[in-house]
């Protein structure tokens, strides 16, 4: 068939293997050539839905989502047993090691690393704690908590220094300092897309989530008693565990995403507009935090302002990376592959011509079971002798 | 030799299994296709039946769907290199470790030294009923002071002021271990000390997750400097953007005769340095001078 948007001969199918747009649709459900209503990385999904696993897990095929959606929850439910049976130390402790524990899950599930996993893991998980072990300790030295105690019998106010130091300075500076390690990154042409900059940006800003939660509670996890009143301590859990992690991973890969979608000469509104966003979405976060809190607000409202910041960031994620994907998956020569979201047998291009998944967001065994053309496959021996 | 698509006419390199250009399997259809290389494992889509969902147009050369299902209609399996069950298992591993080590680590930091018995002696409580006179500090050498419309409070040398409103002086020592706050304001509606220091209960405990009266301290009467009211101990753990400390606050809460004027000092530290704390802020807590009546 020809491709109703690039002109191009393509196999049938309901997408165009080169292009990803879809084919013989009517306006009403989005543009076809954008596909807006059929993300990328998940076609079954719109790019608006702020989905944690399937916009921070990319590489994921459709069965993988549900198994960590479980495993998620799965965690969730043991820090709230924790917290139930009053081991705050406990499901502290859990809380800091949750996501991340699952993202390393992940890259070894997906292999974005491929045959580099100690060189990726140290400089992205790794460098990540080290930044994040040197900020902290940083942080400590810097902000005194006890000055920023407000009176308790004036009525509701903020106090403007505390507030500039921990809702302005501290996530600027992290969000420049967080990106780093991935930046850094040897070999980096071996990991030439955008979805690998956004899985290394995440990786990087959960490993300084790690290490600001554990510096961050340690004279907590050592102060308590192994069992006391919960009390209130499961908004502030639920921050560490969900909220906390899922911001310092979502702009970091955000911006490290930008930084590779620039080294690809790709750097227009969305992609400035995603380091805009990053940095705003964590003064807001913080910031936001800070002042609910000072003005006694009830700390779940706190956790729906945190639970609309992450979501906002979801979303810009996933509008950066659907369209970085459409952009950069149709280098991608015709291979014979089963496709990681429908699982059907196909000959494709970048794109799966049933679904419209994107085969540059398959994970890595997907992408080397690609059958490639026999020329390919009779030049090797050649080059060996 | 060069083989050329049936369907779309591009030219491909001699052994390819599809078209380079449209993705065409090039084994029947092309142009003076040469035998398979010796090399190359044959490909086992050689037939493809099409698909049932696609209603490919007849193709006036022998096209096949790209999609096709050697088990039949159904999808292929997917690619799995981690279990489920793995997956889950080390979730559940990380919780019973962590849960371990959590309560291991606090069982351990319980057998250390507590608070310090001297929470109750914050600023030499008077008790009694006769409120002291305002005291006159003796300024240290090097000690100036702060002020504003509610209270003068000495500072000895390093000791500075971090935050300061009309009713509201927070100081900060040397090593900023530390805070003392000292405020005073118009109460609206009159409060007693009771009904002040309930206040002050209920907001740590809305700000703070573990709010409680610190194991062991007592709660008794007393004045500092002409104001009378009411000493107590608060111990809770200070959280703000992802960072923590366990924290005590000692808590002196008054009112005038009338309750039209409230009187706090809070010396806010964390619960390992208050014996300490409690001695070096003692200079400023005696000089503070009371500006409401």
């Amino acid at each position: 068939m020809r491709c109703d948007h690039c002109s191009h001969d393509v196999p049938d199918g309901a997408f165009c293997t080169r292009c990803g747009a879809h084919q013989g649709t009517t306006a009403e459900s989005g543009n076809p050539k954008t596909r807006e209503h059929r993300y990328a990385a998940h076609p079954g999904e719109h790019v608006a839905q702020p989905s944690v696993i399937t916009t921070l897990f990319p590489h994921l095929g459709h069965h993988k989502v549900h198994e960590f959606r479980w495993a998620f929850i799965a965690g969730l439910a043991g820090v709230v047993i924790l917290y139930l049976a009053g081991l705050i130390a406990a499901a502290i402790l859990v809380s800091a090691f949750l996501v991340p524990v699952l993202y390393l899950i992940y890259l070894y599930e997906a292999q974005v690393y491929r045959d580099e996993p100690a060189m990726v893991l140290g400089f992205t998980i790794g460098g990540g704690i080290v930044v994040g072990i040197v900020f902290t300790v940083f942080e400590r030295i810097v902000y005194n908590p006890f000055q920023y105690v407000a009176n308790p019998l004036a009525n509701a106010s903020v106090n403007i220094g505390g507030l500039l130091i921990l809702g302005l300075l501290f996530p600027v500076v992290q969000e420049v300092v967080k990106p780093l390690p991935a930046f850094f990154l040897p070999k980096r042409a071996d990991f030439p897309e955008t979805v690998d900059g956004l899985v290394f940006g995440i990786a990087s800003g959960l490993g300084f989530s790690v290490a600001e939660a554990l510096i961050g509670f340690s004279s907590v996890v050592t102060s308590l008693p192994a069992h006391v009143a919960p009390g209130n301590w499961i908004y502030d859990l639920t921050t560490l565990a969900v909220f906390q992690p899922l911001l310092q991973g979502s702009a970091t890969g955000m911006i490290v995403a930008t930084i590779w979608r620039y080294r690809r000469g790709r750097l227009g509104q969305r992609e400035i507009g995603a380091v805009a966003m990053a940095i705003l979405a964590h003064i807001a976060f913080s910031a936001g935090t800070e002042v609910l809190k000072e003005t006694s607000v009830n700390a779940l409202f706190i956790l729906i302002w945190q639970a609309a910041i992450v979501g906002a960031l979801l979303i810009y994620i996933r509008y950066l990376l659907h369209h970085a994907l459409l952009d950069e998956a149709a280098h991608m020569g015709f291979a014979e592959t089963v496709c990681p979201s429908c699982h059907m047998h196909i000959v494709a291009s970048g794109f799966c011509p049933n679904c419209g998944m994107a085969l540059t967001a398959a994970p890595n065994a997907v992408k080397r079971s690609r059958r490639p053309r026999v020329d390919s496959m009779a030049e090797a021996p050649a080059k060996k002798r | 030799m060069a083989l050329t698509c049936a369907r779309c006419g591009a030219q491909n390199p001699d052994g390819n299994q599809f078209c380079q250009a449209c993705g065409t399997p090039l084994s029947a259809a092309a142009v003076g296709a040469p035998p398979p290389p010796p090399s190359g494992p044959p490909l086992a889509y050689a037939s493809p039946p099409p698909l049932a969902y696609a209603s490919p147009p007849p193709l006036p050369v022998a096209y096949a769907s790209p999609y096709y299902d050697p088990a039949g209609a159904a999808p292929q399996a997917a690619v799995h290199r981690t279990p489920w069950v793995l997956i889950i298992s080390a979730i559940v591993v990380l919780i019973l470790v962590m849960a371990g080590c959590g309560t291991a680590i606090a069982l351990l930091g319980a057998n250390a030294p507590g608070l310090g018995g001297s929470v109750a002696g914050l600023p030499s409580p008077t008790p009694g009923t006769s409120p002291s006179p305002i005291a006159s500090p003796t300024s240290a050498p090097g000690a100036t002071s702060a002020s504003n419309t509610a209270a003068t409070v000495p500072l000895p040398a390093g000791w500075t002021v971090s935050t300061q409103d009309a009713e509201t002086l927070i100081v900060v020592n040397p090593n900023s271990t530390g805070s003392v706050s000292v405020a005073s304001g118009p109460s609206n509606p009159r409060m007693t000390a009771q009904q002040n220091k309930d206040d002050v209960d209920k907001s740590l405990r809305g700000k703070y997750p573990d709010t409680a009266p610190c194991p062991g301290s007592k709660t008794t009467t007393g004045n500092i400097n002409g104001a009378q009211g009411i000493f107590w101990n608060l111990c809770f753990t200070l959280t703000s953007s992802g960072r923590s400390s366990a924290a005590v606050a000692s808590l002196f809460v008054g009112a005038n005769s009338d309750g039209s004027v409230y009187y706090l000092v809070m010396l806010a530290t964390t619960q390992s340095n208050l014996t300490s704390f409690t001695t070096e802020s003692k200079p400023v807590v005696q000089g503070i001078q009371w500006k409401l009546k």
